[in-house]
């Protein structure tokens, strides 16, 4: 039996005969004994078609044979018993469990460690600190919005007064700076670090200034507790070891990311019910009704679905707030218990709401 | 193998042709069932496939009936992966603070940082190359690379900056000099690789593609900004449809670009007295472009047709549940239909893969083979072993880092 022998120490083709016997492959060069293989060491590795081509295992790494004639082939296949390593067979259920194992442990980590981590490390974060993370997030944040912060001055000025009143109402120390943000997205946003964004539509809708105060009330609410900071780690984590697992460890530029994931999605049904309460606790303390809020975010829930079926499908970017939990019928009846005792005197005068609703206009 | 061991061996010898003797079918097979097992692996058979398609390339390309063995494992893929989250882990988080710090002063003040991971990928493409290389067998003999990822990602990006300021102008001199660099610290046994090819040779083959797409994108902005100009109330139509003219026309040049550099870079090629020379024609490269082009759009089609109809019958007899889903509600069925909804989008993103894979992959890979002639092969023969197996952790970092290193 013909067959082209390579040593693996040099690259020379050696022509060699080949012999069978029982226990070994026997290699012969030019009548010349070479090399003997047993049979149960011979292994088959990779090879165009038509050809059989051998090593032996455990001895010279890259030594190779190469029979082509198929009735050696034939004679080979019968007398070397374990040509395919049992331990290199790919074992695909093997690697499905373990894939699996170490997604569901990925996402048991998403879903239960970094809420955890994220409410934990939440109170151990000193203010200062936060206040820095959320000025690189407003940066990113105007960055998105390209920036257009309305500064009518009569207008920040109302708006002033208006986050003073909240604040008092509850003796609420944390730094507060509250803007309006042009853009075409009825939303408002609470930064770490107590910087709120109500955006221009969401002015635009409020038909009185017991409504924004409400919806101001919420995000001061979200301030307080810090969900924001909280809410960052948690999406940082979250990409963080999604990345892990998808193979793309960079991140993709995480900040982004994490700051469009403020932006764009919403805070968790707790945390949004517990803003809610904010909200009317303040309204109520300065005697004012809680639910104008409700009838706000319902009206530009109406005109959203509005929308939706006048360009059927092409929806706009949803306010996060809204399509969070509580839906709002339940927040309206929710915000609609809260009566105060007493009424109190309006948040603003009337110049001074009109005031604030043309803060983007420059003279 | 059907060349006789004969020891008649001409004097002057003659150029052996290389051959490909691949189905397309098995490739084909391999590829679709290593894509779908991509899904309940959660990506991690990627390691696998690679190597399966890897193992079927090298052993079905022959210079005068010899063929190559590939001798990696997915297993090793695996670990490099692993040691390369080892290693970008920290570098991560590092660089998530780091960028906070920096976002403070102003927005995207971070990215520069990225810059870290850039050169981490030119040390992985050097690396991943070495890799290949020491698992590759011809003759019972490996080949394997010297030189350093540093030294070379060091130079790459030298030339990075060169090519950047010179739009372009520089990058034959730029690939001469880093494939230069490659083919030098590359041995077959004790014989070690060069590369002949000259900047100079490139330029003067593709200098005028380059000047053309230069053209194109010039040509492109004046023409938008004169025509939003003159029409500016169809401002908004003109900035969509004229990059997307100049991509398209760029993209007609690419197979062109492909194909003179693929010959050049054959060309070049050299290992001691051995040199290859290539014939490949233009019109593979287009031909492949197309295959590439009218298949993704007719798979684009059916899977919309496909899904379409799927998702007529879903929203008939799920309406609830679908209803369920959009509310945020939780409920068993809504789960299912959304992981179908997620494996039914996986599909189609890798069905584009297979494609890209199986045209530009195996497709390529067959037709650079088959025109390719390798003159002097005899001088081989006295070649001696010599070198390692590398490690693997470039192909972990190349494949972190979703810098495609291809097949």
């Amino acid at each position: 039996m013909d067959a082209v022998f390579y040593d693996g120490v040099s690259a020379r083709r050696r022509a060699v005969a080949l012999t069978l016997t029982a226990s070994s492959l026997d290699i012969h060069e030019g009548g010349e004994w070479i090399a003997s293989w047993p049979v149960g060491e011979v292994r088959q590795k990779d090879a165009p078609d038509g050809v059989l081509r051998l090593m032996r295992e455990g001895g010279q790494d890259l030594a190779r044979l190469e029979v082509t004639d198929p009735a050696a082939q034939a004679a080979i296949r019968r007398h070397c018993h374990r040509l395919e390593a049992p331990e290199h067979r790919e074992r695909t259920g093997r690697i499905v469990f373990w894939s699996a194992a170490a997604a569901i442990s990925i996402i048991l980590c998403v879903l239960f460690l970094i809420p955890l981590m994220a409410e934990r490390l939440t109170p151990l974060i000193p203010v200062s600190y936060e206040q820095r993370i959320g000025k690189a997030v407003d940066n990113q944040v105007r960055a998105i919005f390209s920036g257009k912060v309305c500064e009518a001055p009569e207008g920040v000025s109302a708006l002033r007064i208006l986050t003073e009143r909240l604040r008092q109402s509850q003796g609420i120390d944390v730094p507060l700076d509250v803007a309006v943000l042009e853009s075409k997205v009825p939303n408002a946003i609470a930064l770490p670090g107590g910087r709120i964004y109500i955006f221009k539509a969401l002015l635009d809708e409020a038909e009185s200034a017991d409504e924004l105060a409400g919806v101001l009330a919420h995000e001061v609410g979200h301030v307080v507790s810090r969900d924001g900071l909280r809410k960052l780690i948690q999406s940082s984590g979250t990409s963080y070891l999604f990345g892990l697992l998808f193979g793309d460890v960079t991140g993709g530029g995480a900040i982004v990311l994490a700051s469009r994931y403020l932006v764009d999605s919403a805070y968790s049904r707790d945390a949004e019910a517990a803003a809610d309460d904010f909200a009317g606790r303040v309204m109520t303390a300065l005697g004012r009704p809680a639910h104008p809020m409700a009838l706000l975010l319902k009206r530009i829930e109406a005109d959203r679905d509005e929308d939706k079926k006048a360009d059927d499908g092409n929806e706009r970017g949803i306010p996060a707030f809204l399509s969070t939990h509580p839906v709002t019928d339940q927040r309206l009846k929710a915000l609609e218990k809260l009566v105060p005792s007493q009424p109190g005197e309006p948040l603003l005068t009337e110049g001074q709401w009109r005031a604030l609703k043309e803060i983007c206009k420059t003279s | 193998m059907t060349a006789s061991p004969s020891t008649n061996v001409p004097l002057i010898s003659q150029p052996s042709s290389m051959s490909f003797s691949g189905r397309r079918g098995e490739f084909l097979k391999m590829l679709v069932a290593g894509s779908l097992y991509q899904i309940p692996t959660f990506g991690f058979y990627r390691f696998w496939l690679t190597t399966k398609l890897r193992r079927h390339l090298w052993a079905n390309t022959r210079i005068e009936g010899e063929s190559f063995e590939y001798t990696g494992t997915a297993k090793e893929l695996l670990i490099g992966f692993l040691i390369a989250l080892a290693i970008l882990a920290p570098l991560y988080i590092a660089l998530f603070v780091l960028s906070f710090v920096l976002e403070e002063k102003r927005a995207f003040a971070s990215v520069p940082l990225f810059l870290i991971l850039y050169v981490l990928a030119h040390f992985g493409t050097y690396r991943a190359r070495r890799y290949r290389a020491s698992r590759t067998v011809f003759r019972g003999v490996r080949f394997w690379m010297k030189g350093s990822g540093w030294a070379y990602a060091f130079r790459a990006i030298l030339w990075d900056f060169a090519n950047l300021f010179t739009l372009g102008l520089a990058l034959p001199w730029a690939t001469a000099n880093l494939e230069r660099y490659r083919m030098r610290h590359t041995y077959f046994g004790n014989v070690q690789g060069d590369f002949s090819g000259t900047g100079w040779t490139l330029f003067k083959r593709g200098w005028w593609i380059w000047a053309l797409s230069l053209a194109v994108v010039v040509g492109s902005i004046v023409l938008g900004v004169h025509l939003a100009d003159t029409y500016p109330e169809q401002k908004e139509t003109l900035l969509g449809i004229i990059p997307f003219l100049a991509l398209f026309v760029l993209g007609l040049l690419w197979p062109l670009v492909m194909a003179i550099f693929t010959r050049w870079h054959i060309d070049g090629l050299r290992f001691g007295d051995v040199v290859v020379a290539s014939k490949l024609r233009v019109g593979t490269c287009y031909g492949l472009f197309f295959k590439v082009l009218f298949s993704s759009i007719g798979y684009g089609i059916a899977f919309a047709l496909v899904f379409g109809i799927g998702s007529a019958v879903v929203g008939m007899f799920f309406q609830e549940v679908l209803a369920d889903i959009q509310a945020g509600q939780w409920s068993a069925s809504a789960v299912v239909i959304t992981i179908m909804g997620a494996v039914v989008y996986l599909i189609f993103l890798l069905g584009f893969g297979v494609i890209q894979r199986y045209f530009f992959g195996r497709g390529l890979w067959a037709a650079i083979v088959t025109t390719t002639a390798v003159t002097n092969l005899r001088s081989l023969d006295s070649a001696v072993a010599a070198g390692q197996a590398s490690g693997v952790v470039g192909e972990g970092l190349a494949d972190a880092l979703d810098f495609n290193v291809g097949i």
